[in-house]
């Protein structure tokens, strides 16, 4: 990383601070709107994510260290992933398939509110991946910022054929 | 289309993987409650695939699911589909099987590892993908489904990520494998374009008699595809490497259920959607495949100096058994195929964790450094020797009754085409063979027999939870080898059945007739005949066995009058091998056993240690040079 690079920097604060509600908007809505209009819950919750990159510009690692919890998030991500499949599975409790759509006659077509089953599974993906690319973004940002501090990967053992070794 | 209770069980045995895999995400470092997770989701997936055994192996119905009640309109399957046919459950079987025991096998054995939290999610991931691949129906399914398992494996692989081998391995395997994946998901979007369908039913039903050059690509490129998942010959060398640095119980899956799914893809591949099995080329190819993987492999196995490698090579010399025996495209010899499909996930399973018990023992794997293991760890070296005989083939073990149909039918094939071809395939599959007890009898006497070495003297037994599992598979080694006839009957009868029965196939998905309407020929497909020839009764044959050893045994000791009064040349190292002599440390290292065997064939082994470089860029090239092969003889024989 370039050394000469100044963290605290206004404009780029600034910019962090009026785009991180736009893109967390704009992923909200494109992963609400996903049954009626183009995108869904995976594109909008990577741009939902993009807010955790939005706050390491602005305020560097320790900020979005203290803004978000990497451990819970992970563990979000676990969650909606079994939301989905609950949702899949809405259809075998109902006496039908797999991924049936059980709610199909709610709501006219057109509305917010209209596909049923798949809008559920759909909010369902894009909390997922929402919190599984922001997850994924914090590893890499904290692989990134420990560069100086500490190097924890350093002891890199050199044995040549043994897989395990680990017999303590 | 009925719904009964039990249509709803294989998508929940699928399901069951991963949501077994996120709540041990969820339950983080608690590790009891983790193994009680994972180990309920494998136990309950195995008992949802056992209960259709009654209605698809023994009533012969074909269960078809389609996800969200979306059946085929208008002579189209838009929707996606579940088929479960007697293949496809009993490779599903395998890998429920091969899944329970390798998970409870790790239970301990990774507690010697410290980030042992992600292993249960990855290795219930790998599981999932590859139970999502045996029972779909659905060409683009299957194909994210393999990505998934991909993926899972090359994390496992690097999941002792202090061990630079294991980063290395998982990064050639990332690589190779990917080409793999390109090519099956290229293939399939030819396929679709084609076909406008993604169903395999359909695509099964409309294809074989439309076959044009895009179709032949099309071909090409699915079966380099699902042959680079199998590690079919010029992939070796990845499975050699993922194997040596993963996790025993990792190795296992991926040797015995993995490389499965590559089988599994061919079968489909070539039996259903092309159909193109019932050509004589096609089947010259996988057959001349399948034998150069045997031969290659089994050479380079008898030349590895790590007992996890040499573990990796033999299995893909199996798996070379498994194609050549598919390849025949014969009752017998798709029969015993999949026999030794299902007999090569129990001994090598089996065989890894052996090898992984002696890795957590002695923490090594590397045979020059083992040594008279035997009495440290007795039950590991019983479990190692009915292993080792069942991969070799002596009877009453399992191996026996599949390389002897294997044996039957190559040969039955030679007589029934006249080809002089045929009867040389039979007699690689026996030299391979040999060579496989001759690498087997090097690793037992170098690791379990012999002297101990000093540092090894406080080794103790493996753990009663990691024994467990290897003598359930050692029983089931020895179950399926004891009772063909039964097995036969039961298990590989409908499985092989249903390799050939692909009106059945079409007709469950897209409805009664359908098959009768587009289906240009079915030339080939006929009932497969199994009939043996010769007394192959196992029992008497290791009677046999016990006689002609009696017989040497006695032979030896008449002869070996001056037993113990045998002067030593002065290299003893190589003088001695099982004298009474008294000398201390002359162990006779695994790598000096057979070492005239291998002066003698100095220049093609080292020729092929050259070209096992381990380079990714080597193993990139030879993979792109296969699928360039494969194209260019389909174009040219198809």
């Amino acid at each position: 990383m370039n050394k000469r690079w100044k963290r605290d920097d206004l404009i780029v604060r600034s910019l962090a601070d009026s785009y991180l509600p736009l893109a967390l908007v704009l992923g909200f809505y494109v992963i609400l709107h996903g049954n009626i209009s183009p995108g869904g819950g995976f594109q909008g919750g990577v741009l939902a994510a993009s807010g955790v990159l939005l706050l390491y510009l602005g305020y560097g690692f320790r900020g979005v260290a203290t803004a978000v919890n990497m451990e819970r998030m992970h563990k979000l991500e676990a969650a909606g992933a079994l939301a989905y499949v609950f949702f899949g599975m809405l259809g075998i409790f109902c006496g039908y398939n797999f991924c049936r759509n059980v709610l199909y006659n709610s709501g006219s077509i057109g509305d917010l509110w209209s596909a049923g089953t798949i809008s559920l599974m759909n909010y369902a993906v894009g909390f997922k991946v929402l919190t599984g690319v922001g997850f994924l973004l914090l590893l890499i940002i904290a692989l990134l910022s420990t560069g100086d501090e500490h190097e924890d990967d350093g002891t890199i053992p050199t044995t040549e054929h043994e897989e395990g070794g680990a017999a303590e | 289309m009925n719904y009964d209770i039990y249509s709803h069980f294989p998508v929940l045995a699928v399901m069951l993987y991963f949501v077994g895999a996120f709540i041990v995400t969820l339950i983080g470092k608690r590790r009891t409650a983790r193994n009680i997770v994972a180990g309920a989701v494998m136990l309950i997936s195995l008992a949802l695939l056992l209960a259709l055994v009654g209605p698809v192996m023994l009533d012969g119905e074909i269960i078809t699911y389609w996800m969200g009640d979306w059946e085929p309109a208008a002579g189209y399957a838009i929707g996606i589909a579940i088929e479960v046919d007697a293949l496809s459950l009993f490779f599903g079987l395998l890998a429920a099987i091969a899944v329970a025991l390798a998970g409870f096998y790790s239970f301990k054995y990774i507690t010697q590892d410290d980030a042992n939290g992600p292993f249960f999610t990855l290795f219930l991931m790998l599981s999932g993908g590859v139970m999502g691949i045996l029972l779909s129906g659905d060409l683009f399914n299957i194909y994210v489904m393999l990505e998934v398992m991909t993926f899972a494996a090359v994390g496992l692989t690097a999941f002792r990520t202090w061990n630079p081998n294991a980063r290395e391995a998982a990064f050639k395997y990332l690589v190779v494998g990917s080409i793999g994946s390109s090519c099956i998901l290229l293939g399939i979007a030819l396929v679709y374009a084609q076909c406008h369908t993604l169903n395999l039913a359909q695509i099964s039903a409309i294809l074989p008699g439309n076959l044009n050059p895009t179709t032949i690509l099309a071909f090409a490129l699915l079966f380099a595809g699902f042959g680079c998942k199998s590690f079919m010959f010029p992939f070796q060398p990845i499975a050699a490497d993922a194997h040596g640095a993963a996790p025993s119980s990792v190795s296992v899956l991926i040797s015995g259920v993995f490389t499965k799914t590559g089988v599994y893809g061919i079968i489909r591949v070539s039996y259903f959607l092309f159909r193109t099995m019932g050509l004589t080329s096609i089947q010259t190819m996988v057959v001349f495949i399948g034998c150069l993987s045997m031969f290659v492999c089994v050479t380079m196995a008898l030349n590895q100096h790590d007992f996890k490698r040499l573990l990796a090579f033999h299995s893909i010399s199996q798996i070379g058994y498994i194609l050549t025996a598919l390849g025949l495209c014969t009752g017998i010899g798709i029969a015993g195929g999949l026999y030794h499909a299902i007999n090569h996930t129990l001994f090598k399973g089996l065989l890894f964790l052996v090898a992984g018990s002696v890795l957590y023992g002695t923490g090594t794997t590397y045979l020059e450094k083992l040594g008279g293991l035997a009495r440290k760890m007795p039950q590991t070296a019983a479990l190692f020797m009915i292993g080792a005989l069942s991969i070799s083939g002596i009877p009453p073990f399992n191996g026996f009754a599949s390389k002897w149909m294997i044996y039957q039918a190559t040969f039955e094939k030679a007589a029934e085409t006249g080809s002089i071809g045929y009867a040389l395939v039979t007699v690689v599959c026996v030299v391979t063979s040999v060579l496989t007890l001759a690498s087997f009898v090097k690793v037992g006497q170098s690791v379990f027999f012999g002297q101990l070495p000093l540092e090894y003297e406080n080794v103790r037994e493996t753990p009663l939870s990691m024994r467990i599992p290897m003598w359930i598979m050692a029983a089931l080694c020895v179950i399926t080898g004891l009772f063909p006839e039964q097995m036969i009957q039961y298990v590989i009868g409908p499985a092989s059945a249903a390799v050939l029965n692909v009106p059945a196939y079409i007709d469950s998905a897209m409805g009664a007739g359908y098959a009768a309407l587009t289906m240009a020929d079915y030339s080939y497909l006929a009932e497969p005949v199994i009939s043996f020839i010769g007394f192959w009764d196992p029992v008497s044959w290791l009677v046999l066995f016990a006689i002609v050893m009696c017989a040497i045994t006695l032979a030896s000791l008449m002869g070996k009058r001056s037993r113990g009064a045998v002067t030593l040349a002065d290299d003893e190292r190589h003088a001695v091998f099982f004298g009474g002599e008294a000398a201390e440390y002359s162990h006779v290292a695994g790598a000096d056993l057979f070492w005239g065997f291998k002066h003698n064939l100095r220049g093609y082994l080292g020729f092929m240690s050259r070209a096992h470089s381990g380079v990714t860029n080597d193993y990139v090239i030879w993979g792109v040079c296969a699928l360039a092969v494969i194209t260019a003889y389909c174009f040219i024989f198809i």
